[in-house]
């Protein structure tokens, strides 16, 4: 076999956490004790030597680096301290870098170095969003309790779209759509790097609908119980922070989108429709109840991070700390912001929906770049699973 | 006992084992006064627990008999059974140490007759022989046991099994009143010769030692084979005693693990490929399978290593068993992925047996005397301050390279009290 070791790749998994993947003796202890590993493609040990081998292009195409969900049995059994979990863990990292687009972005959310650009530039968008709407004045107090933050880009007469609206509009859109984009071009480059390093050469493509039906659905189900988390043992305490948390984004997505068809579709005719939501508006009392549930759930798996760190030797890094701090930064920013406005405190208040826009500005910009992205590669890659043992995976031919 | 420089001249050698006896009468033969005090009732130490032993596969009578002959034949050796270390204080040449003998319950008229045993109607644990059977309360410890005294193991005596034994016993030499001993002994050199204890396999919870009949050790294959054993020599699945019909052996249970034994034990190698010729010849056609990672057969061992992987019934498996699965018929299921074809293994098998390693007896229970431990617990031998090593409580190894490291000792030992 002609091995071309890419050195870069293993300096990279180094510096990511993977600094100990030089001491795996290839014992196989981890796929054995791995709950993931399947029977016929084990997992995390081939991973291990390729890392070690720097073969990149055999690791960024292996859905099992993305199956992996970091239990840490495998670190936890291992029995000189290779620490297999972190490695896949700094080969997903480096996996979202290569699959990112813009390249620049990608890498720029890849590394500490970046972070105060990464803060900086979502931050001077909307500075400079609020210095041209206009809006940066504090309100009086009774125009605070009366309208909250919907005035925020300050206000026109202009009947169809508020103000307000159409600002956040300008800013969040774009941003959605660009990671939307990027995080679908990433996943599609991904998906035939897959097939083609699994020699697939299907006679027959699903359609999109079978493609949902089949192979998406049941992954995301899947997910949404949270079947393989469960299987975990070392770290099995995540899934008490990671459920909440999924769930609370859902919730959040729900408002999210009842707010921008509430806004700027039905509240074209139903004026009312703008203005903050009473407190026992069913959407309010969702928002509240996954807010509370975000700053619980991310707070969970922000205390299991360090105590990983701490006893079981979990290496720490930007990668897996950007995530936490960043959902904790929307959260906390958020509640801050509404408990002001309960409050009467318009000073504070727009100071902490400013940094509220921020983060959530962030979170949408870095989505297919950071930790975030396990959201789509994972899902596609357990999708991808299934695909593979399907009858499109296999070449009626070959059967 | 003092010489004209100072210093005392005797050399204490504590642990009875191969390595102990060799250093003994190594330093001994050039003329220095050697205590050899062994905390077992009886010499031999692990050796004399094999059924047969490397380099040439003899059986331990050949090999620790002579030693034993050498020993009583030699004036400058005083031995001390059931005896351990309490304190050492002082310095190099002029050692006060201090050991406490326990109880043997059982005076110097012993003949060996086995009248107390005849009559002794209470049994404890064979430790000898890993629990796997019992033994009477007053025992020989094994067949070849030197010295030739039985002991009392006194926890285990009933009051009318005191009565029975001491009634037994024609030469009066039952004593149950004997108490602890303690003396204090002048020494120039230490020579720590403690060796090994078998790494305890419960440790490895993914393994389930003790949840199964089915998981024994490698020591327990040992004493099976051996012809004075638990089975008299059989290979049976204790409890069932089931004839196996397969067998995996799984290797480094315990060794080359940072969780566990950070070093490799050296000689689990050598003792599975042995231990295959037992099952060989018991069971000729049985399937044996040998999980590993790497096979160490330094030296000319590697002869024996070629011999055994051509064998036609055997599979050799690289990739390290991480989880054992008990079966409902008696039986367990060996899992492990082959790390060359990358696919993952569930080996059913009538016996799985752990290849644990070697844990010196010093990371157990330490001596308080001086010694200089490395963090795996072997002893460092220190020529500044006489207090030296020997064998397995130095290192893992095999018995060749146990008696280089005793004779070894013993000079480095011999040089202190001519210093």
């Amino acid at each position: 076999m002609n091995v071309q070791p890419d050195l870069d790749f293993i300096k990279y998994l180094k510096g990511a956490g993977g600094d100990t993947l030089k001491k795996c003796y290839q014992c196989a202890t981890c796929s054995v004790v791995c709950p993931l590993s399947t029977d016929d493609k084990p997992f995390p040990r081939k991973e291990m030597i390729w890392a070690q081998w720097g073969l990149k292009e055999k690791l960024v195409a292996d859905p099992d680096v993305f199956l992996c969900h970091q239990c840490g049995d495998c670190t936890a059994y291992c029995p000189r301290g290779a620490k297999p979990g972190d490695v896949l863990g700094a080969i997903r990292a480096y996996s979202y870098t290569h699959y990112g687009w813009p390249g620049g972005l990608a890498k720029l959310a890849s590394s500490a170095k970046g972070l105060p650009m990464l803060i900086a530039l979502p931050a001077l968008v909307i500075f400079v969003l609020w210095v041209i709407s206009g809006g940066m004045t504090i309100p009086s107090p009774e125009t605070f309790s009366h309208y909250g933050y919907q005035q925020f880009f300050g206000h026109w007469d202009f009947h169809w779209l508020s103000k307000n609206v159409f600002f956040i509009d300008i800013m969040m859109l774009p941003a959605a759509g660009l990671a939307v984009f990027a995080a679908y071009r990433g996943v599609s480059t991904m998906w035939k790097a897959m097939a083609a390093n699994a020699g697939m050469e299907s006679a027959f493509r699903p359609s999109v609908l079978q493609f949902v039906k089949e192979f998406l659905w049941p992954s995301v189900l899947e997910i949404v119980q949270h079947d393989r988390f469960r299987e975990c043992k070392t770290n099995i305490d995540r899934v008490k922070g990671h459920l909440p948390l999924m769930l609370s984004f859902m919730g959040l997505f729900t408002v999210t989108v009842w707010s921008a068809l509430a806004n700027d579709v039905f509240g074209l005719w139903i004026p009312a429709l703008h203005g903050p939501m009473s407190v026992w508006n069913p959407i309010k009392i969702l928002a509240n109840v996954s807010a509370v549930a975000l700053i619980v759930g991310v707070g969970i798996l922000w205390s299991n991070r360090a105590k990983a760190e701490a006893d079981a030797g979990a290496t720490g890094t930007f990668y897996d700390w950007f995530l936490i701090w960043e959902i904790m930064a929307v959260g906390v920013t958020g509640l801050l912001a509404e408990i002001a406005r309960w409050s009467g405190l318009a000073a504070p208040g727009y100071i902490m929906y400013f940094l509220h826009l921020v983060s959530i500005m962030m979170l949408f910009l870095y989505m297919p770049y950071t930790k975030f992205a396990h959201l789509v590669y994972r899902t596609f890659a357990m999708a991808f699973e299934r695909y593979r043992d399907s009858a499109y995976g296999k070449n009626p031919l070959d059967q | 006992m003092t010489d004209e420089q100072g210093t005392t001249g005797a050399i204490l050698v504590v642990g009875g084992g191969i390595s102990g006896l060799t250093a003994a009468l190594e330093a001994a033969e050039v003329g220095n006064d050697v205590f050899l005090v062994e905390k077992n009732a009886y010499m031999g130490g692990r050796v004399s627990q094999l059924n047969q032993y490397f380099p040439k596969l003899c059986p331990p009578s050949c090999g620790l008999e002579i030693n034993f002959k050498r020993i009583k034949d030699n004036r400058r050796i005083r031995t001390y059974t059931m005896t351990t270390v309490k304190s050492v204080s002082g310095g190099p040449g002029n050692y006060q140490v201090t050991l406490e003998t326990a109880p043997r319950y059982v005076n110097s008229n012993c003949t060996a007759c086995g009248d107390c045993a005849a009559a002794c109607p209470d049994e404890i644990d064979n430790e000898f022989n890993f629990g796997m059977n019992k033994s009477k309360a007053a025992y020989l410890p094994h067949e070849m046991a030197f010295p030739r005294r039985f002991v009392i193991n006194k926890a285990g005596l009933s009051a009318d099994g005191a009565a029975a034994v001491k009634a037994a016993c024609k030469y009066d030499a039952v004593d149950l009143d004997m108490q602890t001993e303690t003396r204090t002994i002048e020494v120039a050199s230490i020579i720590y010769a403690t060796g090994w204890t078998p790494y305890d396999p419960t440790k490895m919870d993914n393994l389930k030692f003790g949840q199964s009949n089915a998981i024994v050790t490698n020591m327990m294959i040992e004493r099976m084979a051996a012809p004075g054993g638990p089975t008299d020599g059989a290979i049976l699945r204790p409890g069932d005693n089931k004839e196996p019909e397969s067998f995996a052996f799984v290797q480094c249970a315990g060794s080359r693990d940072e969780n566990h034994l950070e070093y490799c034990s050296y000689i689990c190698c050598m003792a599975t490929f042995k231990q295959m010729t037992y099952i060989r010849e018991r069971y000729p056609e049985a399937k044996i399978y040998v999980f590993y990672i790497d096979l160490r057969t330094p030296g000319k061992y590697e002869k024996f290593r070629e011999k055994l992987m051509g064998d036609a019934n055997s599979t050799f498996i690289k990739g390290k068993v991480a989880d054992i699965i008990v079966e409902a018929d008696g039986g367990v299921t060996v899992v492990a992925e082959n790390a060359v074809t990358g696919d993952k293994i569930h080996q059913k098998v009538d016996m799985a047996i752990l290849a644990t390693g070697m844990q010196p007896t010093q990371a157990i229970a330490p001596v308080n005397g001086g010694q200089e431990m490395d963090s795996n617990g072997f002893v460092v031998s220190n020529r500044a301050t006489g207090i030296l090593s020997a064998g397995c409580a130095c290192k893992a190894a095999d018995v060749v390279t146990s008696n280089q490291s005793a004779t070894a000792a013993a000079l480095k030992a011999i040089q202190v009290t001519r210093r």
